[in-house]
């Protein structure tokens, strides 16, 4: 490589320019995170499929292209359409976690509080959607009241931390923790012994469908595009709203003086007050916005009509609310990029389904990978500001260096 | 004449340091291009440049900071590659950092045995530093009591435990960055002092600094950077004060700006008896003070730092709630108002940290030029952001004010160089309409040619009417510019004088607290 860049000097000055914008150097940085993440992957595959006699060599590389592969592994077409589908819908809540975060980072906050934004929306919303008599009222109405007021409760709950840190200087992510286990308790408070709870014998820890009030999210047939023939997908037009969302926030953040706020306070809270902004309201604002993102994600998922939610919560967070930390890191805090990168980690994760059905790996084993891949979405920002820096500068040194001394081959100094 | 000074000496071992061909690039822009320095064994050699000339860059490719792109290093001859600062102090090499890297609750000896504790068996035995410590602060003359806590001791004290931290390391190469900085006069003269003593012991010195009175004062030599790029090396009994400023600025520069007499107007600003509560104790660390501003003068508080200056512009400026008393601007009682009312009602504010304040570091340039003013019809509709004209404005400001930056506009304000941000705050502070300008160390850490320029400005603001209250640690500043002169000493006006019949001999007095003369005089009128 190091003889090619005389011959290619300006292919490089090119790349290099290409690399240095911020856009790309995000986007790049996400992909050596998530290459890193499959290598380490399939390490921790090759070392089992060694180890372990059940498993031979071979499965290790299958292992891979069935992780790769995510739900188009699945054995037939329809069966790989129905997982297609059903991963689109499982996006839809990891999409919203995920912008939550990103919306709380870019505006200088650590929004770990969405689990618990995320409960309280599925509270509101299921209590809504299933008390509501549809017989009355038309069940679109309630859906759309459902979701709204899921989202009122998000962005009340949301809103504490953010008032704990502008009025008393409470770090938010203390406040985060405890009012996620607050929610949490509440929520198997006002669920237990209610009318809500499943009375069927095996769903006892669960909420009844919404779909028993005929409240659900339209499906325009989607569900029933993305099938096995038989069995129909909870695809629905949830992901589309929630995209929707993420181009209104990418407008919001970049357009508009709201937006321009937000970032300003989230950068320098003390010249934002310098300049005559109400840094306090602002912080508010972004913490209230967030747990309602949040919150959205959990009703467009009790909404489907199809969920089981379990009311049970006291002892267990619902993993979707972290997990939207990773999704914001991997898509750089970018509303689009979370989206990006919330539809890939699904599509992992439905890779990691196939691999427990398809090989001797069992479920851990999935998980496990998946895990090291999550992990290695928060060295994105490391791999950005470090090593990519290091490397446009390693370029300049040495096409600098290569005129000026007028080296056969430009760069042999290391 | 200078070629023939630079040039490569007969006897290599005149030179402890020579940095030969230096070149260091960063992204859009060379910061060093070329540059060669010498310093020879035992003497004072200045390295002077505006600001972004990279005399910040060079010192720290000498101190193991950055790593040089072209270019060597030589210590007595030898070539050496300096890879952190630890390499640099193993060669004898020590600094005095512009902001202190001293712990605030340790002791003098505590700070300046820090890294290099001397111990038995793992037992820290503090007897034989301190007793070097004191031969070593008489030796010199430096007078520190290696008892005292950093924070109780005056920040001169501070700064000769910082030189007594590279003594006691046996460093025998010292840098000082911009070390006058933050003293007062009377500490100047005895750092010169210290310095000279230095020097005489064999210590070769590194003086980095924009003030060319200083460098006359004490240099033997002086290094010239402009732009990056080298421009002379010139023996200072050769030169003078003017030859210098036009090398370091590339045009010829005047250091006394011209006004004419003030043309006083309206009050614009009147402050009585405000009080500000300190953070830390329950003191008042503005007690008292009344002044007014007028229109169309120059209102200077002179002072060192530190004595309540901060907080009483930042009670003015809305950044703090005063405890007591009342602050009127233009006519309208704004003691209770928030910033933006103040903002847009007539007050423009150059804040004294313009990272902590002024500037949001991540945003571009023109973002942080329409920091106060992105709601106003002008640059929004129907809160979207008009960035055309937002971009239209940024660009008028930067070529009416010669913002330089990598990519105009669109630079985020981090990567420009110090001076650069400050023009940016100034554009923004005096473009906007206003009536009052409340200036805190306006000209921070600038260059001449900047100096000149915003001074310029300042005068310019007053003469179409607008009354400045400017807060300066600078006494030529303070001289140059007022109309009237306050000196504030521990949260009080302790003095008013006019900058025609008062010498800076007389403000040191005030400033230092040996006098009080009756201030408040003035808040009567």
């Amino acid at each position: 490589m190091k003889k090619d860049i005389k011959e290619k000097t300006s292919f490089g000055v090119w790349l290099k320019k290409f690399v240095s914008r911020p856009g790309v150097k995000s986007v790049i940085s996400s992909l050596i995170c998530i290459l890193g993440g499959f290598v380490v992957g399939f390490l921790v595959l090759l070392i089992l499929s060694i180890s372990s006699e059940d498993i031979d060599f071979a499965d290790s590389f299958r292992g891979l292209f069935i992780i790769l592969g995510g739900p188009f592994s699945a054995g037939n077409r329809g069966d790989a359409l129905y997982q297609f589908g059903n991963m689109l819908f499982n996006c839809t809540p990891l999409i919203m976690t995920g912008l939550s975060v990103a919306l709380a980072f870019k505006t200088g906050l650590f929004n770990i509080g969405a689990p618990g934004q995320y409960l309280m929306g599925a509270m509101g919303s299921l209590i809504v959607a299933l008390s509501i008599p549809t017989s009355v009222i038309p069940p679109i109405l309630v859906w759309l009241l459902a979701l709204l007021v899921g989202i009122a409760g998000g962005m009340i709950w949301g809103m504490i931390p953010g008032l704990f840190k502008s009025l008393l200087g409470v770090n938010e992510v203390i406040v985060c923790i405890m009012t996620n286990w607050i929610a949490a308790n509440i929520v198997s408070w006002v669920f237990s012994g209610s009318q809500f709870i499943n009375v069927a014998e095996t769903k006892m820890n669960f909420i009844k469908k919404t779909s028993v009030n005929n409240v659900m999210t339209p499906t325009l047939g989607l569900d029933k595009l993305f099938s096995d023939g038989s069995l129909t997908s909870y695809m629905d037009i949830g992901i589309f709203i929630a995209i929707a969302i993420a181009v209104v926030l990418y407008i919001m953040l970049n357009k508009t003086t709201f937006g321009f706020e937000l970032k300003a306070c989230g950068f320098n809270k003390n010249a934002s007050k310098y300049a005559g902004m109400n840094e306090k309201r602002n912080i508010m604002l972004s913490m209230a916005i967030a747990g309602g993102l949040a919150a959205c994600g959990a009703a467009l998922w009790c909404l489907n009509g199809h969920q089981d939610f379990k009311w049970e919560v006291y002892q267990s967070l619902p993993d979707v609310g972290f997990n939207g930390i990773p999704a914001a890191l991997l898509g750089g805090c970018n509303p689009i990029g979370t989206v990006i990168s919330a539809i890939f980690l699904r599509y992992i994760n439905a890779g990691g389904s196939n691999l427990v059905g398809q090989t001797a790996f069992n479920e851990y084993v999935s998980q496990l990978i998946i895990a090291i891949i999550i992990y290695f979405a928060g060295f994105a920002k490391f791999i950005k500001d470090v090593v990519i820096d290091k490397w446009i500068a390693e370029r300049r040194k040495k096409s600098a260096a290569a005129p000026a001394k007028n080296k056969p081959d430009g760069g042999k100094e290391d | 004449m200078s070629e023939e000074i630079n040039a490569v000496p007969e006897n290599r071992s005149d030179y402890v340091i020579e940095m030969r061909h230096i070149t260091k690039r960063f992204p859009g822009i060379v910061a060093n291009d070329d540059v060669t320095l010498c310093l020879k064994r035992g003497e004072i050699h200045a390295l002077l440049g505006e600001n972004g000339a990279g005399k910040s860059t060079l010192m720290s490719i000498l101190f193991g900071l950055y790593q040089p792109d072209e270019g060597e290093i030589l210590k007595d001859g030898k070539t050496v590659r300096i890879n952190d600062p630890n390499d640099a102090n193993a060669l004898g090499i020590g600094m005095v950092h512009q902001h202190f890297k001293l712990v605030d609750v340790f002791s003098v000896l505590d700070n300046i045995i820090l890294g290099v504790e001397p111990n038995r068996f793992g037992f820290l035995s503090k007897k034989q530093a301190r007793e070097r410590v004191i031969a070593l602060s008489e030796s010199y003359g430096l007078n520190v009591d290696p008892d005292a806590l950093v924070e109780d001791i005056t920040v001169g004290m501070q700064q000769r435990t910082e030189i007594l931290k590279m003594l006691y390391r046996n460093n025998d190469i010292l840098i000082f960055d911009e070390p006058t900085a933050v003293l007062t006069p009377q500490e100047i003269t005895e750092l010169m002092d210290i310095m000279r003593g230095l020097a005489k012991e064999g210590k070769s010195i590194l003086f980095i600094t924009h003030k060319l009175n200083e460098i006359m004062a004490v240099a033997d030599r002086c290094t010239v950077l402009r732009k990056g790029k080298y421009i002379a090396t010139v023996n200072i009994a050769d030169t003078n004060r003017e030859e210098l400023s036009d090398m370091m600025v590339g045009r010829h520069v005047s250091f006394v700006t011209e006004k004419s007499p003030a043309n006083v107007g309206d009050t614009v600003l009147e402050v009585r008896d405000l009080c500000v509560k300190s953070k830390l104790h329950k003191k008042n660390v503005v007690n008292g003070v009344s002044l007014d501003v007028h229109a169309g003068e120059i209102v200077s508080i002179a002072g060192i730092d530190g004595n309540g200056q901060s907080e009483l512009v930042q009670a003015i400026t809305g950044l703090e709630k005063p405890s007591s008393g009342s602050i009127t601007l233009c006519g309208k009682d704004v003691t209770y108002q928030g910033i933006r009312y103040r903002n847009t009602h007539g007050m423009s504010h150059v804040p004294e940290d313009r990272h902590k304040h002024g500037l949001i570091l991540d945003y571009d340039l023109k973002d942080n030029l329409v920091l106060q003013r992105y709601f106003e019809p002008e640059f929004q509709k129907k809160g979207f952001i008009r960035s055309d004209e937002v971009k239209k404005y940024a660009d008028r400001l930067i070529e009416e004010y010669d913002i330089r930056s990598g990519q105009g506009a669109a630079t985020t304000v981090r990567s420009m160089s110090g001076g650069n941000q400050q023009k940016a705050i100034i554009a923004r502070e005096f473009d906007r309409e206003h009536e009052l300008l409340v200036a805190m160390q306006p000209t921070r850490g600038l260059d001449v040619g900047a100096i000149e320029n915003i001074h310029r400005d300042i005068v310019r603001s007053r003469d179409s009417g607008v009354g400045v209250l400017l807060v300066s640690f600078e006494l030529d500043e303070v001289m140059n510019l007022a109309d009237r002169i306050l000196v504030m000493y521990e949260g009080e006006i302790v003095g008013e004088f006019d900058p025609k019949k008062t010498t800076p001999q007389e403000l040191g007095l005030y400033m230092a607290g040996a006098g009080r003369k009756n201030a408040k005089e003035e808040s009567a009128e």
